[in-house]
C-alpha cells in the first residue's frame, strides 16, 4: 500500500503523457484496458488505479485531445477513448518532454563519482 | 474467459448508485469494475472475496472524489445559465433567450456606438467631403498648352484694299528759281502786247488785227444775273404810342409858325362864318415822312381840305422812337380854325 502510493506520486505527474502515448499506439482503448496496459509492460510496478486514471481521460477529453465512442459489450456500455489530430502532437511533444525529464533525473540520481567518470 | 453474471453486475451497480456516483460516470466505472471482477474470476477468486476486494478499493472516499472532479469538469463548460437551467426546459424560451444575450448586447453595442459616431461625426464629414468653396478657389483649371505660332508659308491673299478717295489734285508745281537759261518757255499769258492787236481767246489765231467786233461777251463767261434775293421789304409795323413821340423838326412852336404862315381860311368857311378843329391824321414815317394824311374829324366848308394840304406841305418830321429805333408812328393833329 505504501508502494503504491509513493508510485502514484510519480504517477500523478506523468499520468497525462503516459495515456497519450499509449493511445498514440493504439487505434482506440477503453479505460481498463489501459490500466492492464500498464500493469503488464511495467510488471505491476505502475499500477493505475481507476479514480486516477478517469479524471485524466475526461480531462483530456475536454480539451479536445480525445474522441469517445460508447460500444455495448456483453450487455455494457464501453467507452473507448481514441486520439484526435491535436491529441497525437500533444502525445508526441510530451513524450519527448517526459524522456527528458527521465533522463535528467537519471543523470541526477546516478552516484557522482560514476557519473564523472 | 469467465463471464459475471447479471445479477453480479446488478449488484455492482447498485453499490455504485448506492455511493452517490455520479450518474454519467456510472457505466464506465462499472464496465471497469466488471472487467477487473471477471478477471479475478478468471484467476479462480470467488465472487464474495472479489466483491469485498473491489468495495475496499473503490471505497465511497474514492468514488466521490471521481465525482467532484467530474463536476469540476463539467462545470468548466457549463456557463451559468446551464446551471440555473439545469434541470428546466432549454430547447426555447428563456434560455434561448439568456443563451443568445452576449451575442446580442455586442451586436447591439457594436451597431449603437458605430451609428452614434457616425450621427456626431456626420457634419465633419459632410465638410470633410464636400468642402466649402473657399474665396480663392479656382473653379475651373483649363490647362493651356503654348500654341507656336507659325508664319505661315502661303500667305493670305490680301483683303481688297478700300482705295482712298483720291482727292481731286490740281497740278501745281512749286515755282523752282533757276537760271534764265535754264527756264523752258512754255506757254506763258499773254503779255499786253499781244492783246492789242489779238483778242483773247482759248487759241491763239493768226487773224485779221483791225476787225472792229464788238462780240458779246463770251458765252461762257459767267454773266452776272441779277436775281431777286428774297430780301422782302418789310412791312414796318404803325405804332400809336412810341417812348419817344414823332416831333416837327423844330419843336411845335416852329410847326405853329409854319401853321399860320400857309394855312388861309378858305373863303366858303369865312363867310359861313364856320370856325372849330380840324383833326388831321398821318403817319410819320421812319425816315420822318409825311403819310397818309387824311382828315378823320372836321368842319367842311373847304377847311378840311386846306388843313389836309398844309400838313403835306410840311417838310420831315423827326421820327418816333421805339427803343431807340426809329419807327413808324400815326400821329394825330388838330388843326384850329378861328375868325378873328
Amino acid at each position: 500500500m505504501e508502494n503504491n502510493t509513493t508510485s502514484n506520486e510519480y504517477v500523478r505527474g506523468t499520468l497525462k503523457t503516459i495515456v497519450l502515448n499509449l493511445l498514440a499506439e493504439h487505434d482506440r482503448m477503453y479505460g481498463y484496458e489501459i490500466t492492464q496496459e500498464v500493469k503488464d509492460r511495467t510488471g505491476g510496478a505502475i499500477a493505475l488505479t481507476f479514480g486516477a486514471l478517469y479524471p485524466v481521460l475526461h480531462k483530456l477529453e475536454q480539451e479536445g485531445l480525445l474522441l469517445t465512442e460508447s460500444v455495448e459489450v456483453d450487455g455494457r456500455l464501453r467507452k473507448y477513448y481514441s486520439l484526435t489530430h491535436r491529441g497525437n502532437e500533444t502525445a508526441r511533444t510530451k513524450t519527448n518532454d517526459l524522456e527528458r525529464f527521465i533522463e535528467a533525473v537519471k543523470l541526477l540520481l546516478a552516484p557522482k563519482n560514476l557519473a564523472t567518470e | 474467459m469467465k463471464r459475471l453474471q447479471e445479477n453480479r453486475i446488478d449488484q455492482i451497480s447498485k453499490y455504485l448508485q448506492a455511493s452517490k456516483l455520479d450518474p454519467e460516470l456510472i457505466p464506465e466505472i462499472l464496465d471497469h469494475l466488471a472487467c477487473e471482477a471477471e478477471e479475478s474470476l478468471w484467476d479462480g477468486k470467488p465472487f464474495e472475496q472479489i466483491y469485498h476486494d473491489m468495495v475496499k478499493t473503490a471505497d465511497v472516499q474514492t468514488l466521490l472524489n471521481l465525482s467532484v472532479d467530474h463536476q469540476n469538469l463539467l462545470a468548466m463548460e457549463k456557463s451559468l445559465n446551464d446551471i440555473v437551467f439545469e434541470n428546466r426546459n432549454k430547447s426555447y424560451g428563456a434560455y434561448d433567450l439568456r443563451k443568445s444575450y452576449g451575442q446580442n448586447v455586442q451586436r447591439a453595442v457594436i451597431i449603437g456606438v458605430a451609428f452614434f459616431l457616425l450621427l456626431v461625426m456626420f457634419p465633419q464629414l459632410y465638410a470633410k467631403l464636400i468642402p466649402d468653396p473657399k474665396p480663392d478657389d479656382i473653379a475651373y483649371i483649363v490647362e493651356v498648352k503654348p500654341v507656336d505660332i507659325k508664319v505661315e508659308e502661303t500667305p493670305v491673299p490680301p483683303a481688297k484694299e478700300e482705295v482712298a478717295p483720291a482727292p481731286k489734285t490740281v497740278k501745281s508745281m512749286t515755282p523752282e528759281v533757276l537760271p534764265d537759261n535754264k527756264v523752258e518757255i512754255e506757254e506763258l499769258p499773254p503779255v499786253l502786247e499781244d492783246l492789242e492787236n489779238a483778242q483773247p481767246s482759248t487759241e491763239t489765231v493768226d487773224g485779221l488785227e483791225n476787225i472792229e467786233t464788238i462780240a458779246p461777251p463770251v458765252v461762257n463767261a459767267p454773266v452776272a444775273k441779277e436775281t431777286a434775293v428774297g430780301v422782302e421789304k418789310r412791312e414796318e409795323k404803325e405804332f400809336l404810342h412810341v417812348e419817344q413821340s414823332p416831333q416837327y423838326t423844330g419843336g411845335n412852336e416852329a410847326m405853329a409858325a409854319f401853321l399860320r404862315k400857309n394855312l388861309k381860311y378858305p373863303r366858303p368857311a369865312s363867310q359861313a362864318g364856320v370856325q372849330g378843329k380840324v383833326f388831321v391824321q398821318f403817319t410819320v414815317g421812319s425816315d420822318g415822312k409825311i403819310e397818309n394824311a387824311t382828315a378823320v374829324k372836321g368842319i367842311g366848308f373847304g377847311c378840311d381840305e386846306e388843313a389836309v394840304r398844309v400838313v403835306k406841305m410840311m417838310k420831315d418830321w423827326m421820327p418816333g422812337k421805339q427803343a431807340g429805333v426809329p419807327v413808324r408812328v400815326r400821329f394825330t393833329l388838330p388843326i384850329a380854325f378861328q375868325l378873328d
